[in-house]
Formats: C-alpha cells, structure tokens, sequence
C-alpha cells in the first residue's frame, strides 16, 4: 500500500460525504482495511464535522436587537422621507 | 399577509412589513455571523451591516429568490468585506495534511501513528471544546471557512457552495476539504494534548 494513500485525496471528500461511485467506495475501504493511519483520518474527519454542526442555536442578543431596531427605524426614515 | 404582500408594502414605505419579513431571518442572519467570524463584536457587525444594506436595497429586490436567500446573500457579501480586509496567512497544502505526506509512506517502517479521537467521550458536551471548535472555525483563512460553514453548518450542496461562493465545483470541493484537514488537525492537537494530561 505505500505510495496508494495520496491517489485518494481528490475523492476523499465525495467519499466521507457518501457521494463517490460505489466502485471507488469499495476500492478505499480495501484500503483502509490494511491502512491504520487512513482509517484514523477518515474516522476523524468525519467526527470532525459532527463537532463543528453541534453547538448551541445562536439568537440575537436582546440588547442588540433593540439597538438595531431603534438603527434601522432611523435609517428607514430617512430613505423613505419620514420625520 | 405573505411574503410578497409584506416585499410590495415595504419597497413603499411601510416599516412594519420590513420589520417582519426580517424578523424571520434575523436569528439565522446572526447564527451564520458567528459562526463565520467566531466572536460577537463581528457578528454583531455583520446582522447591522446586512440589514442596513437591505434597507438600501429593498427597492431593488425583484421577488426572484426568496427575502430570505436574497439577506441571507447580502449577510455573506457583508461578511466577506469585512474579512477581506484582515490579513489571513494559506493553509497547507492538502498533501500535507495527510499521514505520510508526499511519500504516503505510512504503512512502512518508523512512520508516525495518528492519534485516534474517534470517542472522545464526555468532552464532545464540553464547553472547552465548544470554544476550541468556534476558535478554530473563525481561525482558518476566510474563503476556507466560508466554503466549510455554508457546507456543513448551513448544510448546502457543494454545489449550492459553489454557485453561493462564485466558484467552481472543483475550487470549492478543494476547500471544503482543506478546510476539514485543518480542522481534524487542531482538533487532534486539541484531544491528544487532553489524553497526556489524563495519563500525566
């Protein structure tokens, strides 16, 4: 297997995102059977993007959106010719 | 009233209707803002920036997309300048990132062993590494983290990436995946440093 794991990388992320041609699918899991460092980087990048989708949902700040709110209104007034 | 009703009354004026198709958007706007920029001053930034551009330009705005793809384009627009101004170093290479490097080498001889995160256990819930993973979103240079944000946070197509970043499927694919290379990296760093103090 040396020298094989490079060839890979131009399909590696069709591959982790489930995209990629079954027959190029089978041919990098034979892969990863025999490769260890190949199966940890696989196994990581995926858990890679299962840590950065978590995390709380972000909502606007109340301070913010009252500032906004007060911006916006003056702006809005101001374009359409409002006192 | 919908939304083309509430488009129609604000391009005349009228402050309520803007107020409630943005009122919709408004929490999505500021998620993607911090996402992309990993702290709250430049989210804070960003929302204000997008939504004073969309008072701007709502005349202009012609029902084609939705009111929310249209601020959510100007959100991305907006985002974009601002870090366009700060001065960002490249990542690596992809080769580089991977085990063995140019050589791929690794099954052979005195090649270093990837450090295994696979279950990191309790820690995925921790608030340390919350941080660890918004600082290193909002750390990689902007056009990789753009492409990986609206991939896997905002959960678009490669394609709709593309199409949203103005690149080809090949650029964009490239740094998505340069992207998550330096991500696993960090977060690798990140874990195994966390296992020696635990065996220390």
């Amino acid at each position: 297997m040396t020298g094989k794991c490079p060839e890979y990388v131009n399909e590696l992320n069709d591959y982790l995102d489930g995209s990629l041609d079954s027959g190029i699918c089978a041919e990098i899991e034979k892969h990863l059977g025999k490769c260890q460092n190949c199966r940890i980087m696989v196994d990581t990048l995926k858990q890679t993007v299962k840590l950065c989708r978590g995390g709380k949902e972000e909502s606007l700040p109340p301070a913010l959106e009252s500032r906004l709110n007060n911006l916006l209104k003056a702006k809005w007034d101001k374009k359409f010719g409002k006192k | 009233m919908n939304e083309k009703d509430l488009v129609l009354r604000a391009q005349v004026g009228d402050f309520d209707a803007f107020a409630e198709l943005i009122g919709a958007h408004k929490d999505k706007i500021y998620g993607l803002a911090r996402k992309l920029s990993g702290n709250d001053q430049d989210a804070e930034d960003i929302v204000q920036d997008t939504l004073l551009k969309a008072i701007d330009k709502i005349d202009q705005f012609r029902l084609e997309a939705s009111f929310g793809t249209w601020l959510y384009t100007i959100a991305l627009n907006e985002s974009r300048a601002l870090f366009a101004k700060r001065k960002q170093t490249d990542l690596k290479p992809i080769e580089e990132y991977l085990p063995g490097g140019h050589s791929g080498s690794h099954e052979t001889g005195d090649h270093h062993r990837l450090f295994d995160w696979r279950d990191p256990g309790s820690v995925l819930e921790s608030e340390e590494l919350r941080k660890k993973i918004d600082l290193h979103i909002a750390g990689l240079p902007y056009k990789y983290r753009e492409a990986f944000v609206l991939r896997y946070v905002e959960e678009l197509s490669v394609k709709e990436v593309a199409r949203t970043i103005n690149e080809s499927e090949a650029a964009t694919k490239s740094r998505i995946l340069r992207a998550r290379l330096a991500l696993r990296e960090q977060l690798s760093e990140f874990f195994e440093d966390r296992h020696d103090r635990e065996m220390s």
